[in-house]
């Protein structure tokens, strides 16, 4: 007798690890590249703001599956000539996209914190940097908490995607499921459900760090 | 009289000369030029879009100032070779809208300069503000406020105890009480006059005559970009030696009803 499907439960499960390793790197990597971004896009010279928004606007303009299609075959062995793994090339990818759209978050909370926090830290002697690192991004970071809990939901489900290269996450698994047993409904339902409450988990997390570093009269509460 | 004359000598601890500023088609400063002494209070005047605010912002630079030259004891803030973030250390601003740094306590506004800027030990700093804060009587039960929990007066205070921590060689204030209720103006005013009496320097763009006559050492007038008429505050306010300086003077009396 063929298995059910259910007893797969565990196996797929498993791919939970897998879709946390994309989530993880990609919005630590989308974090990474996010912020200074926007720093560039807010406080650089003409030209990098340029160079800037040119890698925001391909990243948020072209696909997911795309873009991991492009640097799984293309940009990585042809352009770099070097061979990187599924998983590796799916977090760069994921990573590279979020970052896009991550400066946007950060930019749009570096925008609402008002030039008189600026100029009162210049007036105090602060260079730029200090007044940016000190006062500015302090307070852009709480202001964006809410806009990256949002990232958190859509770079989960995006992590999906990741099934075109073959990472063996919980969607990979599923399929495998669905071929070796026959059943469809069930697996991807258990699936669907099972990303539900990453995304519902994940953001009540967010909402509790939120709260933690919340700072009374700092505007930026949402979501 | 100014009541802080008492403590002014005679070292010019501040030089504003021939000050031009234009934005786009308007010229906001036309050659503005004076002095501040070392203790004295002097109090700037006049209706808006004289160039009051502007004047203030380009004497620490925060604006450039399109020609002129500034000097805070001897050294020429406007010289390029000059390294401005090391002066304005000394220059107190007070700003209308405090500016307070919204994520950080009072305590802590006061002290990221002393701790950021002038790189002292947390627990020097930490002593430095509380001292300031308590010059300015913020008591110990707001320290650990953040400025949204504070009303407007106190959020001044702790701007001015910010500026004061730093040890300046003069407090620039920008129309400090014009963003204040009312009822609030006063805490303010008195904080402000009692640092003006234990000899602190201050140059202050203020619409509070009262102020200006029981404090200033010196009002400036200015109009239209020009300091129009200067002097004693009792013979510029009560005998100017120009008609728009009277009529300014006489209404601003009508609306802040001066002593």
């Amino acid at each position: 007798m063929d298995p059910v499907w259910w007893e797969y439960i565990p196996y797929i499960l498993q791919g939970a690890i897998w879709t946390f390793t994309l989530v993880g790197g990609g919005l630590a990597l989308g974090f990474a590249i996010g912020v200074p971004v926007a720093m560039g896009q807010k406080y650089g010279p003409t030209w990098l703001k340029a160079v800037l928004d040119a890698y925001v606007w391909f990243f948020r303009g072209t696909p997911l599956v795309v873009l991991l299609f492009l640097f799984y075959w293309g940009v990585f062995p042809v352009l770099l000539g070097i061979k990187l793994d599924a998983l590796t090339t799916s977090i760069i990818v994921l990573g590279l996209r979020s970052g896009a759209y991550q400066s946007q978050i950060f930019r749009g909370a570096l925008n609402s914190v008002d030039e008189g926090q600026m100029l009162a830290a210049r007036a105090l002697g602060m260079t730029k940097w200090q007044a940016i690192t000190n006062i500015i991004l302090p307070q852009a970071l709480r202001i964006a908490i809410p806009g990256w809990t949002n990232e958190y939901a859509i770079i989960l489900k995006d992590s999906a995607i990741c099934f075109t290269l073959g990472v063996i996450e919980i969607l990979t698994r599923t399929r495998y499921v669905v071929i070796s047993t026959g059943e469809a409904l069930g697996p991807f339902l258990f699936a669907g459900i099972l990303y539900i409450i990453f995304t519902y988990g994940g953001t009540k997390v967010f909402n509790i760090i939120y709260e933690k570093y919340h700072i009374p009269g700092l505007v930026g509460k949402g979501v | 009289m100014g009541r802080g004359s008492e403590m002014v000598g005679d070292e010019i601890v501040l030089r504003v000369e021939n000050i031009h500023k234009r934005y786009k088609d308007q010229e906001v400063l036309k050659g503005v030029t004076f002095e501040v002494r070392r203790g004295e209070t002097k109090v700037i005047a006049g209706p808006s879009g004289a160039g009051k605010s502007t004047l203030l912002r380009c004497i620490n630079l925060l604006t450039k100032p399109d020609k002129g030259r500034v000097w805070l004891e001897g050294v020429e803030l406007t010289d390029p070779e000059t390294n401005i973030n090391k002066m304005r250390q000394k220059i107190g601003f007070v700003f209308q809208e405090f500016n307070l740094f919204h994520h950080l306590t009072a305590l802590e506004n006061v002290m990221i300069g002393l701790t950021k800027v002038k790189k002292l030990p947390k627990d020097v700093a930490r002593k430095k503000a509380e001292e300031a804060l308590l010059t300015v009587h913020i008591t110990e039960d707001l320290w650990h406020k953040y400025p949204a929990q504070l009303s407007g007066g106190q959020k001044q205070r702790v701007a001015i105890a910010r500026a004061l921590a730093m040890d300046p060689v003069i407090i620039l204030y920008d129309e400090p009480t014009s963003a204040l209720d009312p009822q609030l103006v006063g805490e303010v005013l008195r904080v402000m006059e009692e640092l003006a009496r234990k000899g602190v320097t201050g140059l202050v763009v203020t619409h509070e005559i009262g102020f200006a006559l029981e404090v200033a050492d010196e009002i400036l007038f200015m109009y239209g970009g020009r300091i129009l008429e200067r002097g004693p505050p009792r013979e510029v306010v009560f005998s100017p030696k120009h008609e728009v300086t009277r009529k300014f003077f006489e209404n601003i009396t009508k609306l802040y009803g001066g002593k």
